[in-house]
C-alpha cells in the first residue's frame, strides 16, 4: 500500500467516491457500446453474409441485391454462364416476389407473403429446422418459414394454396398452386417476423408473372478454397457485361456508406462520453486537492517529494477509472443487448442481423481508451497537489 | 559545529499592489542541544522565520546553511530529501493523514526515507511509546484527541532521526492542560538530546526554552539565554 494511504483515500468521502464510480461506470458503458456500434454493423453484416461461404454476389446492373424489384433475364443461361467459370465452385439462382396464400380456415381470403425461387441444394439462404428441403425439380413442394407455419398453422405434410402475383387491373390472379410443406426453415436474411415461403425456381418464376423472361433476382456464388475472391469477381464482371458482379467486401464497403450515420453517431456519443469520464475524474480529483492542499503542503514539508505526491493523486484517480471502467464493461455489454434488440427491430432489417457485435479486442480498445482518458485527466490536478506551494498554503491555513 | 546558520535572510511578499517585508535581515545561529523559542506577537515574521529555518520557503536574499549544506539554492528534489532526513516539523494543526493509523503516520517519513517495513514498524511503534500512546498505534488518525494528534506528529517528526526539529505553535489548537503535557514532552526531547526551535507567541511556552529569541516587525529584537 503507498505510504500515503493508496486508494483508503478514497474512503474519506465514501459517498462521492461511489457516485463518481457510478457516472464513470455509466460513461464507459456507453463508450462501449458505441465502440461496438460504430464496427458491429459491418461485422455483422459480412457475417451474415459469408454465413454459408458463398463469396460473390449477382444482381442487375445498377443495383444492389434485393435493393429493387429488379430482375435478371434468362437466369437459366446465366447460371450455366457462372457454374462454366473456372473459379466457381458453386451457382444458385434465387427469385424474389410478392405471394399469397389462402388460410384453409378462410380459403376466400389471401394472406400476403413473400416468395422465394431457389435451387434446392445451391442455395445459401435458409437452414431446415424441420421436415426436408426440396428435391431438385420439386414442382410440388413448398417450404415455409416459423412465421408462416405459426400464421397459416401449416406443417410439413400439409397443402398449402399459394396464389400468384395479383394483377392490378384484373385485381386477381391467373395463378394458384396447391403445394405440400416439405419442410420448415429459417431464411437466414428475413427480418423480424417476415412470412416468406420458398418453391423451386421454375415454380416461383410462374407464379410471379414476370414479364421478364425467366427472371431471376439474384445469383449467389460460391467459390473454389484456392481462388481469390478479387480475380474471380474481375474474371467475372468482364464476363458478364450486363449484370452487376460484387464481392461479400464490396457489399460491406456499400453498406459501410450507407450507414454511415450510425458511425457518425458512434463517434459523436462516443466522444460525449469519454469527455464526461475526463470531466468527472478531472472535477474530483480537483475537488479532492483543493481539500487536502494543507495536508499535501504538510507532506511535501515534512519531505515527500512531488513525485509521491503526484503518484498518490494519479493513484486515486486510476483506482476510480478501474473501478468504474469494470462495472461500465459489464454494464455496457448489458446495455447492448438491450439496445440491439430495438435496433433490430427496424422494419426491413434482417432478423439474423445485429447491431452490437462483442469483440474481445473492442472491449480492449474501450478500456484502453478510457484507461488513458482517465490517466490524462488524472495528470493535471495530480500536477497541482504536488507544485502547491508549501509556505504559501501553510500561511493560508494558518489565518 | 552548528547545527544552522541564518544570516541576514530578508523575506518580502507582494500582496496585490503592496510589497510585504516579513522579515528585515534576520541572522541567527543554532548549536546542537539547543532549545531556542521564536517569541512574538502575531505578524512580527516568526512563522516565516521558522519556514525559512526549515527550506519550506526561499528567502529573497541572504543565506542559510544547515548542518554545513548550503540550502537556499538547493534544487526542490535535494532540499526535500534534507527536510525528511535531517528536520522534523510539527505544525499548529498536526496535519495527520486521518486514512492512516497513528502507526503507519509515524511510518510515513521513514517509508519515504526507503526504510524497510519491518525496520520502520518497530521504530513507530519506539516512537510512539516515547510519547505516551504505545496503547494507540493501531487507531486512525480521527480517533484520537488532539493532544494524541499532536503527540503522533511529533513522533513522526522524530521518525528519521532529524538534527533539528522545528516547531510551529505547536500547542495552537490545544487546551492549557494538554499544552502543558506537550510542552512537557519537549522538554524531555531536548533532554534526550533533540536539538528544538519552537515558534510561539505563548510566554508561558517560551519560558520553557533555554534561549529565547523575540521579535517585532520581521527583525530579531533580542536573544537571551537562560541559565
Amino acid at each position: 500500500m503507498s505510504s500515503l494511504g493508496g486508494v483508503r483515500q478514497l474512503l474519506r468521502h465514501p459517498l462521492r467516491s461511489v457516485l463518481s464510480i457510478l457516472g464513470i461506470a455509466v460513461a464507459s458503458a456507453m463508450l462501449l457500446d458505441m465502440v461496438m456500434l460504430s464496427g458491429g454493423i459491418e461485422v455483422s453484416f459480412a457475417k451474415l453474409l459469408l454465413s454459408r461461404g458463398w463469396q460473390v454476389r449477382v444482381s442487375p446492373k445498377g443495383t444492389l441485391p434485393f435493393d429493387t424489384e429488379a430482375t435478371m433475364p434468362g437466369a437459366t443461361t446465366l447460371l450455366a454462364a457462372l457454374r462454366a467459370d473456372a473459379s466457381v465452385a458453386q451457382a444458385g439462382p434465387v427469385l424474389g416476389t410478392a405471394v399469397y396464400a389462402r388460410p384453409s380456415w378462410k380459403p376466400d381470403s389471401l394472406v400476403a407473403l413473400f416468395g422465394y425461387g431457389i435451387e434446392p441444394g445451391a442455395q445459401a439462404l435458409y437452414e431446415v429446422t424441420a421436415g426436408t428441403d426440396l428435391r431438385r425439380g420439386d414442382q410440388d413442394g413448398v417450404l415455409v418459414g416459423d412465421v408462416v407455419a405459426s400464421r397459416l398453422r401449416v406443417q410439413p405434410g400439409d397443402t398449402l394454396v399459394v396464389v400468384g402475383r395479383l394483377d392490378p387491373q384484373l385485381a386477381a390472379s391467373g395463378i394458384e398452386r396447391r403445394l405440400v410443406v416439405r419442410g420448415v426453415v429459417r431464411w437466414l436474411y428475413d427480418y423480424r417476423g417476415q412470412p416468406s415461403i420458398g418453391t423451386v425456381l421454375p415454380v416461383m418464376q410462374s407464379l410471379a408473372k414476370s414479364r421478364v423472361q425467366d427472371p431471376a433476382s439474384v445469383m449467389m456464388v460460391r467459390l473454389k478454397d484456392s481462388v481469390s475472391t478479387a480475380d474471380a469477381v474481375a474474371r467475372l464482371r468482364a464476363a458478364l457485361p450486363a449484370v452487376e458482379v460484387r464481392s461479400v467486401e464490396d457489399l460491406v464497403v456499400n453498406f459501410r456508406e450507407r450507414l454511415v450515420y450510425f458511425r457518425q453517431l458512434a463517434l459523436i456519443l462516443g466522444s460525449v462520453s469519454l469527455v464526461v469520464t475526463v470531466l468527472l475524474i478531472g472535477t474530483l480529483l480537483t475537488i479532492t486537492v483543493n481539500e487536502r492542499l494543507a495536508e499535501i503542503a504538510t507532506l511535501r514539508a515534512i519531505g515527500v517529494q512531488r513525485s509521491s505526491i503526484l503518484r498518490q493523486i494519479f493513484l486515486e484517480g486510476m483506482t476510480l477509472v478501474g473501478l468504474g471502467g469494470s462495472i461500465g464493461m459489464v454494464l455496457g455489454l448489458v446495455t447492448a443487448r438491450q439496445l440491439d434488440a430495438i435496433l433490430t427491430s427496424f422494419p426491413g432489417l434482417p432478423a439474423a442481423f445485429s447491431f452490437f457485435v462483442v469483440r474481445p479486442q473492442e472491449v480492449l480498445i474501450a478500456a484502453a481508451v478510457l484507461f488513458v482518458t482517465g490517466a490524462l485527466a488524472g495528470l493535471w490536478p495530480a500536477w497541482l497537489a504536488a507544485r502547491a506551494p508549501i509556505a504559501a498554503t501553510l500561511r493560508g491555513e494558518a489565518t | 559545529m552548528s547545527v544552522l546558520i541564518a544570516t541576514d535572510l530578508v523575506k518580502r511578499y507582494q500582496l496585490e499592489a503592496q510589497t510585504v517585508e516579513a522579515l528585515r535581515g534576520v541572522s541567527l545561529r543554532i548549536e546542537a542541544g539547543e532549545y531556542v523559542a521564536i517569541l512574538g506577537a502575531s505578524g512580527s515574521g516568526k512563522s516565516t522565520l521558522l519556514q525559512l529555518l526549515g527550506g519550506i520557503d526561499t528567502p529573497t536574499s541572504g543565506s542559510l546553511e544547515i548542518l554545513g549544506t548550503r540550502i537556499d539554492a538547493l534544487p526542490d528534489r535535494e532540499l526535500t530529501r534534507l527536510r525528511l532526513t535531517k528536520l522534523g516539523f510539527v505544525f499548529q494543526r498536526f496535519h495527520l493523514l486521518p486514512v492512516l493509523t497513528a502507526r503507519e503516520n509515524v511510518e510515513l517519513p521513514m517509508s519515504e526515507a526507503g526504510v524497510k517495513k519491518a525496520e520502520r514498524q518497530a521504530r513507530a511503534r519506539e516512537l510512539l511509546a516515547y510519547v505516551g500512546l504505545g496503547h494507540r498505534e493501531g487507531h486512525r488518525a480521527t480517533q484520537l484527541s488532539g493532544g494524541e494528534m499532536q503527540r503522533v506528529a511529533i513522533a513522526r517528526a522524530l521518525a528519521n532521526a532529524p538534527a533539528l526539529l522545528l516547531a510551529d505553535e505547536p500547542t495552537g489548537e490545544l487546551d492549557a492542560a494538554t499544552g502543558a503535557d506537550i510542552m512537557a514532552l519537549f522538554r524531555r526531547l531536548n533532554a534526550d538530546g533533540t536539538t528544538l526551535v519552537v515558534v510561539t507567541h505563548d510566554e508561558s511556552l517560551a519560558a520553557e526554552a533555554r534561549r529565547v529569541v523575540r521579535m517585532r516587525d520581521g527583525s530579531i529584537v533580542s536573544d537571551e539565554r537562560r541559565g
